[in-house]
């Protein structure tokens, strides 16, 4: 078609140089952590692993597995990414069938209450004041409750269910169906995908939250993965220092360091299982990044 | 009337129960801006925001009389201007630099791999950046060592000095790869009969990014321009300055680490001082708002598009 100029090379080989680099300076960490969390804690410390485990172990996961403390954390994260998911779909998607309602009195009104409160923001503190007149602090509810309307959902909710074919409804209506029943039995299997998308990015959200840990609740016992990482990385920024070295038993060679790599890989792979699902839905996850700005 | 509504009744308990949800954790808080102006006390708990004695701008005064709040104000639109700067244009970049790859394979890798880190915890890139650059035995000095470029370690997570370039390069690393979907999906909307015709008027590759590609995107940069200066005190565009000063933040670079939102933070819920944190909120959402009208106004001024 057309002839490759000099300057074509050129311009290829930086572009492609360049591009690889970046593929790598984003790749390697996440492959050296995993390297690391397969290597002894204690050999570890002595630095000099780059591309492969020196000392192979699987004591950092064994572990990591029979830490009470952990584990408790490792759940509190899974409870809240499924039940959080889970809420905030069902009222998000109950709130968008009803705004989305043919002919509903007051429509426009209620439309506008949703999108100013997108804008709307108190801060922290009087946040926190709220939480706490509702008696939501130091509770599971309070990493739940308050996400369970994701504006930009339900926005995104309602255009989806309003290019449902009216005529599927009514027929369903001539049938004797009622609103509910026509929620439940016709809405929501044909919403199968747009349920998948709002499951997938709610979930990553608050799989990797620490803030509200940090803020809400003082209980150990309703610590996130995160949070309990945060502690580990806040107790000293050199924790590869002889001290933590010394209080590792010397059998398993686990540190408290190798533990924490061990556990930023639990907490990465579930992302990277769900990463390929939700490439799908980039274009519509950036609009989402924009509207929050 | 009422019969429509009795007849849709489902649909407006629907709504109504959405509604009270968004009221009560987006509205609700609003109120409590009241804080910053009265003598509050948490035990008085929701109710007390309104029956508290006023104060005025007392909290305003002490804010500003405090002893590290030149050093502070600083640091928050230091770090914030140096993002903008540095990592407003990567995507742009890197977005153009994907768009000219002739392999489908090697673009979609590249993609897919830069996407990647926007969907990790900033918990675990500030435990990558430890185990990278931590002074006893990180990756990174250890490597500089044994090749002998380096004598000392260096301290990039406790020196002070280094902590911008730290916060600004760490978020580019997570972020840029992710705001490149929006100008991709702005280029590849180009109509390609213009480069075709660039080509046969010998317009060479850089000609072609310089006069079609970038003129072309031009709305979707300035929209979100608008968007990373409108929320710039936050970071803009990579966002978490929050996340950056309060978990890379230690005793050692404080005074180049502490911002106005971890000050609030630490003065809020961890000393109790909620009407004072409240101030110091406030301040920042009018600085926020400001820049926002302010860059809207400005860039319909100059390029006669603007997001309002």
């Amino acid at each position: 078609m057309h002839r490759r100029t000099n300057e074509d090379r050129i311009f290829d080989f930086f572009n492609i140089l360049i591009l690889s680099l970046i593929a790598i300076v984003t790749t390697y960490p996440f492959y050296y952590m995993v390297v690391i969390s397969f290597n002894n804690g204690l050999d570890s410390t002595l630095g000099g692993i780059y591309f492969w485990p020196r000392d192979f172990t699987f004591n950092n996961y064994s572990e990591f597995l029979s830490d009470p403390k952990w584990m408790q954390s490792f759940f509190v994260s899974i409870a809240r990414t499924l039940v959080g998911a889970f809420i905030t779909i069902w009222f998000t998607c109950l709130a968008a069938y009803g705004l989305a309602y043919k002919n509903l009195k007051f429509q426009k009104l209620y439309y506008s209450f949703f999108i100013v409160g997108m804008y709307t923001a108190g801060g922290l503190i009087p946040y926190y004041v709220v939480l706490r007149g509702l008696g939501l602090l130091n509770t599971f509810w309070v990493y739940v409750i308050p996400g369970a309307i994701n504006i930009f959902f339900l926005i995104v909710a309602v255009s989806f269910f309003k290019e449902i074919p009216a005529e599927m409804e009514e027929s369903a209506r001539i049938d004797g169906a009622s609103d509910l029943k026509i929620y439940y039995k016709l809405i929501l299997p044909l919403s199968k995908p747009l349920l998948a998308a709002m499951g997938l990015f709610v979930g990553v959200g608050q799989w990797n939250s620490w803030l509200d840990s940090a803020y809400f609740v003082n209980n150990d016992g309703l610590r996130t993965l995160t949070y309990r990482m945060m502690e580990i990385i806040n107790q000293g920024m050199s924790p590869l220092d002889a001290e933590s070295a010394e209080r590792a038993a010397a059998v398993t060679g686990v540190t408290t360091f190798s533990i924490q790599i061990t556990a930023m890989v639990i907490a990465v792979l579930p992302i990277l299982c769900v990463y390929p699902f939700l490439q799908k839905y980039f274009v519509k996850g950036i609009m989402l990044g924009s509207v929050k700005g | 009337m009422w019969s429509s509504i009795k007849r849709q009744k489902y649909a407006h308990m629907f709504v109504l129960t959405g509604m009270l949800i968004v009221f009560i954790f987006q509205y609700l808080p609003m109120f409590g801006i009241l804080m910053a102006f009265k003598q509050y006390s948490i035990t008085t708990g929701i109710k007390g925001i309104f029956t508290s004695q006023w104060v005025g701008l007392k909290y305003f005064v002490e804010f500003f009389n405090a002893y590290n709040f030149e050093q502070m104000v600083k640091n928050t639109i230091g770090i914030s201007l140096l993002k903008l700067v540095f990592t407003f244009p990567v995507p742009i970049l890197l977005a153009i630099m994907l768009n000219e790859v002739k392999s489908r394979f090697f673009k979609r890798f590249v993609q897919t791999v830069s996407y990647f880190p926007h969907f990790i915890s900033w918990i675990v890139v500030s435990g990558l950046l430890v185990i990278f650059f931590s002074t006893n035995s990180g990756i990174v000095n250890d490597a500089l060592l044994s090749l002998g470029i380096i004598e000392e370690p260096i301290a990039l997570l406790s020196d002070p000095d280094y902590f911008w370039g730290l916060a600004v390069g760490s978020a580019m690393w997570k972020e840029a790869g992710w705001w490149t979907i929006i100008f991709l999906a702005a280029i590849s909307g180009l109509d390609p009969s213009l480069y075709e015709a660039a080509e046969i008027d010998g317009a060479g590759r850089l000609k072609r990014i310089w006069h079609i590609t970038l003129p072309g995107i031009r709305g979707t940069i300035v929209v979100v321009l608008i968007l990373a200066v409108g929320s710039l005190l936050g970071g803009g565009l990579v966002g978490s300055n929050f996340e950056q000063s309060y978990l890379l933040g230690n005793v050692m670079n404080n005074e180049k680490s502490e911002i106005l939102q971890t000050y609030a933070f630490k003065m809020g819920l961890a000393q109790g001082r909620y009407a004072f944190a409240t101030a110091i909120d406030l301040l920042q959402s009018l600085i926020a708002i400001i820049l926002v009208f302010g860059s809207n106004y400005i860039s319909k001024k100059t390029t006669k598009s603007g997001l309002f």
